[in-house]
């Protein structure tokens, strides 16, 4: 009877706590384990194994893509100038991530003798949760999201906004010109870019009335005349390119790396750093590159919706929207390192330049335009 | 008026990456170009200048060579009751001239150019490594 009604039902949960628990009940084992711990008068342990349990499912899914994150941008590049890229260590190079972390776990440890020894190691910790913690509200699929903020959207933007503090730090114990030159553009560059984000991000809050991703995710599924899918893109095409560019601005990517820009600073705010602390900035950086795009996957290309796949029957709803989920966020990785491989960097001038002069201006009239429209009710 | 002469559509940012897809999707004549060198090696030109040979049979040690090296790489020694150059390979440029000068043509370069060691003395490169003999090999 459970199995039917997990077939052909309408189920949807809040968020992955409810999921686990339906599964543990339909497997049979919840109420007996929860009796156990009932009769010890301890019932929340349950419940704090359950969160344990998915938050370590998310991290080390976290950490694997990050990972295989690295191997997937040294293939694309290689792919691009006509060369290999890793091919010794495993199929295809497959293996080489898990090479280089325990190549760089075995390195020395360095401080500086004139570095502010706890900030310099407390910079890279800043840099590296914050990265994680922004998966927390993203929707990876149905019911697949660890807690479904009635903020989110405000919530990301704000742990986000933590990572040029930390950059900051990073520099500045470091007592290198190089690392505190590189954080001071980071933060500058951080700072600029943040407020064409936002207001992008708000166009598509005006659209669905609420900041939280599940709601504008859902606000995304259907379509119109029967096949085109009612993504934000198409209502938001220059707010989609705006916070496109000003994502890859956020992440410190190549048209816009000045973070570490090798030519002219070394490597920019970790010039001091070796070891596991550099193997921290490594993986925040692309743990940050995963978490924008799979944000511009759920305000612009409809998250995990794709058009139809309410036919499926319900059971199988939550695998395959995270399959949706996780290919379109690879194309919007692949997309970014595409551009990476393309484009040279601009010069410090030109990207404030573009980012107060032109993306300020056009997000705001972005915001005025969509506004009017929605009051004047053509959408 | 200067904001209406930018670059807005972006042109050559799509130009290239177009450029760059075509490169990912290996469009038209756009192979591979490297190798994976320690598994598979790159034909070497036959003018290459690798590792010094030296032609037992043609060399009469006259040590014009030992005097046209620059960098006082070769040295004459007795080998075999006969003498022949010895190639301080560590010291060499690889400039070719000892075989421009060789009045016998005995002196050769071949294509063998990993020649790194780990110690300065397995360098030296003495008429026992370097000597050849042309009717033994055909």
């Amino acid at each position: 009877m459970l199995f039917l009604a997990m077939w052909t039902g309408d189920i949807m949960f809040a968020n992955a706590y409810e999921l686990i628990v339906f599964i543990l009940n339909f497997i049979g084992i919840y109420e007996p384990i929860n009796n156990i711990f009932k009769t010890l008068g301890i019932e929340y342990v349950l419940r704090i194994i359950i969160v344990f349990v998915e938050i370590a499912v998310l991290f080390v899914f976290a950490l694997l893509t990050i990972m295989f994150l690295t191997w997937m941008e040294r293939k694309v590049v290689a792919m691009v100038q006509a060369r290999y890229g890793p091919m010794v260590t495993g199929p295809r190079g497959l293996l080489q991530p898990v090479m280089d972390g325990v190549k760089l776990i075995g390195k020395e440890d360095i401080i500086p003798a004139k570095a502010d020894r706890w900030v310099f190691t407390l910079a890279p910790f800043l840099v590296f949760i914050p990265a994680l913690l922004i998966f927390i509200p993203l929707p990876f699929g149905e019911s697949l999201i660890i807690s479904d903020l009635n903020v989110g959207l405000l919530y990301i933007i704000a742990i986000s906004a933590v990572s040029p503090i930390a950059i900051l730090l990073a520099g500045w114990a470091s007592n290198n010109k190089y690392s505190l030159m590189g954080a001071m553009r980071a933060v500058a560059q951080d700072i600029s870019y943040t407020i064409p984000l936002a207001l992008s991000a708000i166009a598509i809050v005006l659209f669905t009335g609420s900041l939280s991703t599940v709601d504008i995710v859902t606000a995304q599924n259907g379509t119109w005349f029967g096949f085109i899918p009612k993504w934000f893109i198409f209502l938001q095409p220059l707010g989609f390119i705006l916070f496109l560019i000003a994502s890859i601005a956020e992440m410190g990517r190549i048209p816009f790396d000045f973070q570490e820009s090798e030519q002219e600073l070394v490597a920019g705010f970790f010039t001091e750093y070796s070891g596991m602390k550099f193997a921290m900035f490594f993986l925040a950086e692309y743990a940050h590159l995963f978490s924008v795009s799979a944000i511009v996957v759920t305000l612009f290309l409809g998250g995990w919706s794709f058009p139809y796949i309410s036919l499926l029957p319900a059971a199988l709803v939550p695998l395959v929207s995270l399959g949706v989920f996780l290919v379109k966020t690879y194309a919007v990785i692949f997309f970014a390192m595409w551009l990476r491989d393309t484009v040279p960097r601009v010069r410090i001038d030109q990207l404030l330049n573009l980012g107060w002069k032109i993306m300020i201006p056009l997000a705001l009239l972005n915001l005025l335009v969509t506004g009017f429209l929605l009051t004047v009710g053509v959408f | 008026m200067a904001w209406i002469t930018k670059n807005w559509g972006m042109v050559g940012i799509i130009k290239g990456l177009i450029v760059t897809m075509k490169h990912i999707l290996r469009v038209g004549n756009r192979p591979t170009v490297t190798v994976q060198y320690p598994y598979q090696k790159m034909k070497v030109s036959p003018r290459f200048r690798g590792l010094h040979a030296v032609d037992e049979d043609a060399c009469i040690g006259c040590g014009i060579c030992e005097v046209n090296c620059p960098n006082g790489t070769i040295q004459i020694v007795k080998h075999k009751t006969r003498w022949y150059p010895q190639v301080n390979i560590g010291m060499c440029l690889f400039c070719g001239l000892c075989v421009d000068v060789c009045p016998m043509n005995a002196m050769k370069m071949t294509g063998n150019y990993e020649l790194a060691d780990y110690t300065r003395e397995s360098l030296v490169y003495g008429p026992d490594r370097l000597l050849f003999n042309k009717e033994v090999k055909q």
